[in-house]
């Protein structure tokens, strides 16, 4: 029993890291041997330095955005009284679970009617708000107790000071798996930053690659996966930094 | 004014009421008026009210009965797939085992992965020269264009969302499984149950709430495909991969066909939205007390 599972187990691993260990030797084999010449290519040229850029500004606006704005909005939900209050919440409920595609051509034309496709404004501002983020603050603030907030409130304290002095320090492991969330998300996002922008300059990361297999007839895999792993890097380095976090954060709360 | 002169909950409230009313009420209260609409972006001026033409069709367009089916074959092939892997997976990581943390990393990393590099890491795996037929080749399988013959394209594009999904349901299973009491296994254990009667008496009611879930979320985000349709064969060969939110993209950014797009987004929104009812469900049932993370 110990070695099917054994076995099993490791069959899963060959068949997950196959296909990887092939993306990184294909983008290191050139004509003239085992380089990182494709990478130097695609990084000026492609120009992945400035997907790059970008994708590193748009995921730094919509955390920071997420981070400030989700725990207000958290922070409500969870410690006031308000009428409505309920309907309001199923409605941030609700939008976890909406496919993002019904809004696609709508918010399209709404960008463009506002002069912001191919803006940072447009590959940020709908993302600002992840109602999941809110859904995971609120969740988290029901499960610890008021006292420190009431103490504060007792001596005098503003709103604003009581949720970002006292509260917000309180948050720290929610708002790590909110970070971790809105991380991933947006540095991976395809979709809309691919409809709302046009300019290579304003592409992001997936785009550009997507935008780099679409180009030539003839696919050249070496830059293309020179290009994937350099999309994937920060992303892999940050996991196995914060490995155990990330798969905590990611399955653990979720499933129960 | 000052903020101290608004309710505390109304300040706290405005960013998410602005964001989530400018970029995603009113866009999706537009997206159904599109759908009554003709409305072309080069010729604004000419739209017209088309009533249900729209909509009706839906109901008579072979193109988006094909994207339909594709799209139903899809969630048919790959979620239930997705979940019995991922339910023998989480079989397997119980108990301690050594280099355990290792595993996990792996079979969580697609996870992490977009999945545009995902799409076109699979679509060198099955090119002509790619991994998958030289791995055949060294058994003596003749190579194939696998996503090139339509019979073969959309199981290969299957394939591959299993390969990048079980990873994560896996752990997500796995979670819910080291949550069942021991004490309960003990139990089981002295009335003489076996492994078997084990499984369907103590774990899987156990488990059910989490099967379900994974089913669920998986199932809405499946009806979704489509970024590794466009990436890897834009719906072809002869619309053997053509899904519904391809359809849609298509419809709407080569045809500029607004307010037909429109009326398919909705589709897929209505479709996935039955899934919808039931994840929210087990959502409100949990939003009472207890804390999300762990």
């Amino acid at each position: 029993m110990k070695w099917t599972r054994g076995l099993l187990l490791l069959v899963i691993v060959a068949t997950m890291a196959y296909p990887l260990a092939w993306m990184l030797s294909v983008s290191m084999r050139t004509p003239e041997g085992t380089s990182l010449r494709y990478y130097a290519e695609v990084w000026q040229a492609g120009p992945f330095d400035r997907y790059f850029i970008n994708s590193l500004l748009v995921t730094g606006i919509v955390l920071a955005g997420n981070i400030v704005f989700c725990a207000m909005a958290g922070y409500a939900f969870a410690r006031f009284k308000i009428r409505g209050a309920r309907f309001l919440f199923m409605l941030v409920l609700s939008t976890i679970m909406l496919p993002k595609q019904v809004i696609l051509v709508p918010l399209y034309i709404q960008m463009q009617r506002m002069g912001l496709i191919d803006s940072y404004a447009a590959l940020t501002l709908p993302f600002l708000v992840d109602p999941f983020n809110i859904f995971l603050i609120r969740q988290y603030l029901l499960s610890i107790p008021t006292d420190c907030e009431e103490a504060a409130r007792m001596d005098g304290a503003g709103e604003a000071t009581i949720l970002f002095r006292v509260v917000f320090p309180m948050l720290k492991p929610v708002l790590a798996v909110v970070a971790i969330h809105t991380c991933l998300t947006n540095w991976n996002s395809f979709l809309f930053p691919f409809i709302l922008t046009n300019s290579t300059d304003m592409r992001t990361l997936p785009v550009g690659l997507a935008l780099l297999s679409q180009g030539a007839h003839s696919i050249d895999w070496g830059h293309l996966m020179a290009g994937a792993v350099i999309s994937a890097l920060p992303v892999v380095a940050a996991f196995l930094v914060f490995q155990r976090r990330i798969i905590g954060g990611l399955t653990a709360g979720i499933s129960r | 004014m000052r903020l101290r002169a608004l309710p505390a909950p109304v300040w706290l409230l405005t960013p998410w009421a602005v964001v989530y009313g400018a970029f995603f009420v009113f866009p999706f209260v537009f997206s159904f008026v599109l759908g009554f609409l003709d409305y072309n972006p080069l010729n604004v001026a000419n739209t017209r009210f088309v009533g249900l033409d729209h909509a009706a069709r839906l109901f008579t367009d072979p193109a988006f009965h094909g994207a339909l089916r594709n799209t139903l074959l899809f969630v048919l092939g790959t979620v239930p797939l997705t979940t019995a892997l991922a339910l023998v997976l989480a079989w397997c990581l119980r108990g301690p085992m050594p280099l355990k943390g290792v595993l996990k990393a792996a079979m969580f990393l697609p996870s992490i992965l977009s999945i545009v590099v995902i799409a076109l890491l699979f679509k060198l795996v099955y090119a002509p020269g790619g991994a998958l037929n030289e791995a055949l080749a060294t058994v003596g399988i003749p190579g194939h264009g696998w996503l090139t013959d339509p019979r073969t394209a959309l199981p290969a594009i299957m394939a591959m969302d299993v390969w990048a999904a079980v990873g994560y349901y896996a752990l997500v299973l796995h979670a819910a499984f080291t949550s069942i009491p021991e004490s309960l296994y003990e139990a089981a254990d002295l009335e003489g149950a076996g492994a078997w009667a084990t499984f369907r008496h103590v774990t899987f009611p156990m488990l059910k709430p989490a099967i379900g879930f994974v089913l669920v979320i998986n199932a809405i985000r499946s009806f979704q495909v489509f970024v590794e349709v466009l990436v890897m064969t834009q719906g072809g060969p002869l619309g053997s991969t053509n899904t519904m939110v391809m359809y849609l993209y298509e419809t709407a950014f080569s045809r500029l066909d607004y307010g037909y797009a429109s009326v398919i987004a909705y589709a897929v929104f209505i479709l996935s939205g039955i899934f919808s009812i039931f994840a929210l469900r087990r959502f409100r049932s949990e939003t009472g007390s207890r804390g999300v993370v762990a």
